[in-house]
């Protein structure tokens, strides 16, 4: 999933003003009647069934069993937490988020210095470039599994030092490696046009200036481009890695979490929609939405990023 | 200001969704006659297809909805239909083993009285057994499945191996590797890799949990962790360290290993598979994955389910399709009425003869039609395989137990000594509601 | 000069890598889907069909006329416009608040939108499932459009207020002083200036909305509602037991098939929607 940064609503110049006039006032009401249907709309569509699951999740609560129906308090959270399980689904997950989102970097980058650098065929480029992102994740997923199959795919056959009857599906780093290409496949594209965005903004008269000064291309690249560029893949880097931390469509079609390639939304899946545990399940459910705002402030704290900054305020 | 009309134009757009989605919700109504909904799994479609029409009657009409391949994507994709109370769920095609859960949650409608005594009428005791629960009938059995060890003359000759007598998974295994031959097996992470784990444990005389307490759902003994746990465990780990093993070992299932039976190079396999295999090489003759010619069809052998231990006559598994009618359903009466018409020696003749699928009832196996597909020592072996098999656990929570097993038992290369042990107190866990699948 | 040759090479270079990485999984899965189901019941590994083991037109036929499948189209496409549809119109207003008007709470509207967008969907689908259940939505289009709404909302609010923030507003007063009507002024300068913004927004919309998996295998169990990519992961052909690659494949180009044509058809306008306000530029 992607989302997208802007300038702030509130221009912190517009901010000072006379106390409600009638106008301010009309304004507000009308905002507020024009916001409400989105707004309400969207708690009732997350909020609504979160709490649902806060409730739920205090039950021993089975679909097969409704019957058996039992208020428990706690209990499942401790369950869920006590298990190893939970904990290397989670490990999974974040390895595969760092490795992937590491890849979308790098390469995302390079593509982006080459589509601001190229003059020709800028079309083709980018029209090619939103092709994967267009993809449907299920259908990468499926390009991606047949390809490393050795039975059908053409990857043993590209790859020197892989035997041809090498399978990728039968143990946990090759099922990860194919879960993670066609991931990086789908998602680099989307990295590298934010970045190509960046770029834009790098002023030239600066390069222009290093360059006249006898700086090397990798002084260019470290002292002018990538400060420049700061908040551009910071807001790149946090909004890939929260997507890469819901994976789920990638491993439900290649390895449906076989051999220890299973992430914490596919384990929260299983116990809601395959076992028909309700309580644990919702349980997980809510630890879930938890690791995703820690994850998220994490990367805030971690590379300071600033959303303000990435719109230019500052 | 504009905002007014937009907001009429966002109403009339939304009530156009709405009413276009609404109308799509409810399109399936249909006058007069009543609609029979068969949930089938994807194998065997075309007779069910055929039997769905000629079941059909003046007062319903049977229309098929099929289920996704996995055992595991079927069961789901019913229950939760289920536990919505859907009404529109008049028939589903049950794996043997959602049996007692299904009916646990009342989600099966019982047949009574002289209806259940027509749907287990001349059934063999194995199948019979799958759909009672609570001293209710259930559903009823439409056709039974057993896995016989598949497997070519030619390599078994080479190998010197006596097929006439009981053989072991040892010696398979062996006669393979030494012969550049292969051995076919169930082992991706899913149902048919508990079916392989459960005839290996039930071979060596053992059980997964405690039978005499097994119908007692949470409280259920697991006895896994036993020295016939141990001999299963030894001969995954003899398979998995062998040359014999396919490439695809740990991800192998019921269709991977079809293609190395005849293959363009080398001696073929030996492959315990379900009974759809005989039909399956049949009308392959002559085409990629099949024998070259007849007489490359005469080289296909069969016999018994290997031994797990040597002396112990072996366990074959029992599978099949159950025909359940749902709790639910508007039309109960013309649902078990359904019921009894796909599970008749006519439909199970049919499914035998053009599916290889074994039937249920005895008499079934003695008529001419299916007499004339089936060589009769190869009928003989499936009646045999289904009347002295095993079954796999009857508990309401076999999801459960089946998952259990399948987390600690797979990856196949990574079973050893310790496997019985640790599964076994996971399994207790995963019961005891203190642990996660 | 000698740096600016290599350079030019290394751009050549960067383009054909490029398009390669872009394309290759997508001509590998056009040539998949025409590999013949037998040859792939056997293996039939490398790049292109092998001798006698292509298909031709096969696979497209057999996809096309299963019913299953063709619901799954029409599903997708009922269900992805009708969500696209409403979240764009309801983003619309709430996006022209934030845009035009002063009002407090605007950044709290904001946040909220921001925060929904970063829900994991898998968190929603326990409770969503219970609830359904109970209301008669699970396997319905409703069922699937109102938890759709989750995440295509903040996505076309986002897209939106960052393009509605640059229109020059004052040029509909402009227009009304110089005589034009209210509604004159509105249809005639606002409209054309903010309607490549929402149809931006639509598109990108509609993307998320193909592209959902979770709520599609989860709330739905039969052909009435399941969308394409959920019919796709239970695709059966003639082998039960294993995946029918090449008619999956067929089934993949088909469901792709719209999605390109949108991306040649808008391509600068979805690249101007992806990085709206990610960074002025």
């Amino acid at each position: 999933m992607t989302t997208y940064v802007q300038t702030a609503a509130d221009d912190p110049d517009t901010a000072p003003r006379p106390p409600d006039s009638d106008r301010t006032r009309a304004e507000n009401n009308l905002a507020r009647k024009l916001v409400a249907p989105a707004l309400i709309l969207m708690l009732l569509v997350t909020a609504f069934p979160m709490l649902r699951a806060l409730y739920l999740s205090m039950f021993d609560y089975s679909l097969t069993a409704p019957d058996d129906k039992e208020f428990v308090g706690f209990q499942n959270y401790a369950t869920a937490l006590s298990d190893w399980l939970f904990w290397r689904d989670t490990l999974t997950t974040v390895f595969i988020m760092i490795v992937t989102v590491a890849f979308e970097l790098v390469i995302g980058f390079a593509f982006a210095m080459v589509m601001h650098k190229v003059i020709f065929a800028r079309g083709v480029i980018r029209t090619s470039i939103l092709i994967p992102y267009g993809v449907i994740t299920v259908v990468s997923g499926f390009a991606w599994q047949f390809a490393f199959s050795y039975q059908n795919g053409f990857v043993n056959s590209w790859l020197p030092f892989i035997d041809t009857d090498f399978n990728w599906f039968a143990e946990r780093n090759s099922s990860l490696i194919a879960i993670m290409a066609s991931e990086i496949w789908k998602t680099t594209p989307f990295m590298s046009l934010l970045l190509l965005a960046g770029l834009a903004q790098v002023s030239n008269d600066m390069l222009e200036a290093a360059k006249v000064d006898g700086a090397t291309w990798w002084q260019r690249l470290y002292k002018v481009i990538l400060p420049n560029m700061r908040a551009a893949i910071m807001v790149a880097v946090l909004f890939r890695a929260l997507d890469a931390y819901r994976i789920f469509d990638n491993i439900f079609v290649m390895t449906a979490g076989a051999n220890k390639t299973e992430s914490i939304s596919f384990l929260t899946y299983r116990q809601v929609i395959e076992q028909f545990q309700l309580g644990i399940g919702s349980a997980l459910s809510v630890l879930l939405f938890l690791s995703v705002l820690v994850v998220a402030f994490v990367i805030v704290k971690l590379f300071k990023v600033d959303l303000a900054d990435a719109r230019q305020e500052n | 200001m504009a905002v007014r009309s937009v907001r009429r134009v966002v109403a009339g757009i939304a009530a156009t969704a709405l009413s276009a989605s609404v109308l799509a919700a409810c399109g399936s109504g249909s006058g007069g006659k009543a609609s029979l909904n068969w949930y089938i799994n994807p194998d065997g479609q075309v007779t069910l297809n055929k039997l769905a029409k000629d079941c059909s009657t003046d007062d319903y009409n049977i229309k098929i909805q099929l289920l996704p391949a996995s055992a595991t994507d079927q069961r789901t994709q019913l229950a939760r239909r289920l536990a919505a109370k859907d009404s529109s769920t008049d028939l589903m095609s049950l794996d043997p083993v959602f049996v007692p859960e299904f009916a646990n949650a009342k989600w099966l409608l019982p047949f009574e009285g002289e209806v259940a005594d027509r749907v287990l009428d001349g059934v063999l005791d194995a199948p019979a057994d799958i759909v009672q629960w609570d001293d209710k009938v259930v559903a009823a059995p439409q056709w039974a499945n057993t896995q016989v060890l598949w497997y070519r003359k030619s390599l078994a000759e080479k190998a010197g191996l006596d097929m006439t007598q009981p053989v072991t998974w040892d010696q398979v295994i062996k006669a393979a590797a030494d012969n550049g031959g292969t051995v076919g097996v169930q082992a991706n992470k899913y149902e048919a890799y508990v079916v392989w784990i459960n005839a290996l444990i039930q071979g060596a005389g053992g059980n997964i949990l405690d039978p005499a307490t097994v119908e007692k759902g949470r409280d259920a003994k697991v006895t896994i962790n036993s020295a016939a746990g141990k001999d299963a465990a030894a001969v995954i780990r003899e398979l998995a360290r062998s040359k014999a093993a396919q490439p695809d070992f740990s991800t192998s299932n019921e269709g991977t290993s079809l293609g190395s039976m005849f293959p363009a190079k080398g001696p073929g396999e030996f492959m315990t598979n379900w009974t759809f295999v005989y039909g399956n090489y049949k009308g392959l003759i002559g085409k990629p994955g099949g024998p070259k010619d007849e007489e490359g069809f005469g080289d296909l052998g069969w016999a018994r389910y290997p031994q797990t231990v040597e002396g112990e006559e072996s366990k074959p598994p029992i599978g099949g399709i159950e025909i359940g009618v749902g709790a639910y359903t508007k039309h109960p009466k013309f649902a078990q009425e359904a019921a009894l018409c796909v599970t008749s020696d006519e439909a199970q003749s049919a499914l035998a003869v053009n599916e290889s699928f074994a039937p249920t009832r005895a008499s079934v196996y003695d008529a001419p039609a299916v007499k004339k597909v089936f060589p009769a020592d190869l009928l003989t072996l499936f009646r045999d395989s289904i009347d002295t098999g095993g079954p796999r656990p009857k508990s309401a929570y076999y999801s459960q137990i089946s998952s259990a097993i399948q987390s600690r038992w797979h990856s196949p290369t990574s079973v050893g000594p310790g496997t019985p042990k640790k599964s076994a107190s996971f399994l207790t866990a995963i019961l005891k509601g203190k642990a996660l699948l | 000069m000698q740096t600016d040759v290599k350079s030019k090479i290394g751009t050549f270079v960067g383009v054909a890598v490029i398009l390669a990485w872009c394309l290759l999984p997508v001509v590998w899965i056009i040539s998949l889907s025409f590999k013949s189901q037998e040859a792939v019941t056997n293996g039939s590994p490398g790049f292109f069909p092998s001798d006698g083991g292509g298909a031709g037109w096969q696979n497209y036929k057999d996809v096309l006329d299963n019913g299953q499948f063709r619901h799954a189209v029409f599903n997708s496409i009922g269900i992805s416009l009708i969500a696209t549809l409403l979240s764009v119109v309801i983003a619309t207003l709430a996006a022209y608040a934030i845009a035009r008007l002063d009002f407090k709470g605007k950044k709290f509207v904001l946040t909220t939108a921001l925060v929904i967008a970063m829900f994991p969907v898998v968190s929603l689908v326990g409770p969503l499932f219970d609830m359904w259940r109970t209301f008669h939505l699970y396997d319905t289009w409703p069922g699937l459009i109102i938890p759709y709404m989750s995440f295509t909302l903040p996505l076309a609010i986002w897209t939106l207020s960052a393009f509605f923030r640059e229109i020059p507003w004052e040029m509909e007063q402009a227009a009304q002083v110089d005589g034009a009507t209210a509604w004159q002024a509105f249809r005639k300068v606002i409209v054309p200036l903010a309607a490549p913004g929402v149809f931006t927004a639509a598109i990108l919309t509609f993307f998320f909305a193909w592209n959902d998996f979770v709520f599609g295998i989860s709330l739905t169990s039969t052909e009435k509602a399941r969308p394409i990519p959920a019919a796709l992961s239970f695709f059966v052909g003639q082998d039960p037991f294993n995946r029918p690659a090449s008619l999956l494949a067929a089934g993949a180009v088909v469901a792709t098939v719209p999605i390109v044509v949108l991306v040649l058809f808008f391509q600068r306008k979805i690249v101007a929607g992806l990085t709206a306000g990610a960074v002025k530029g």
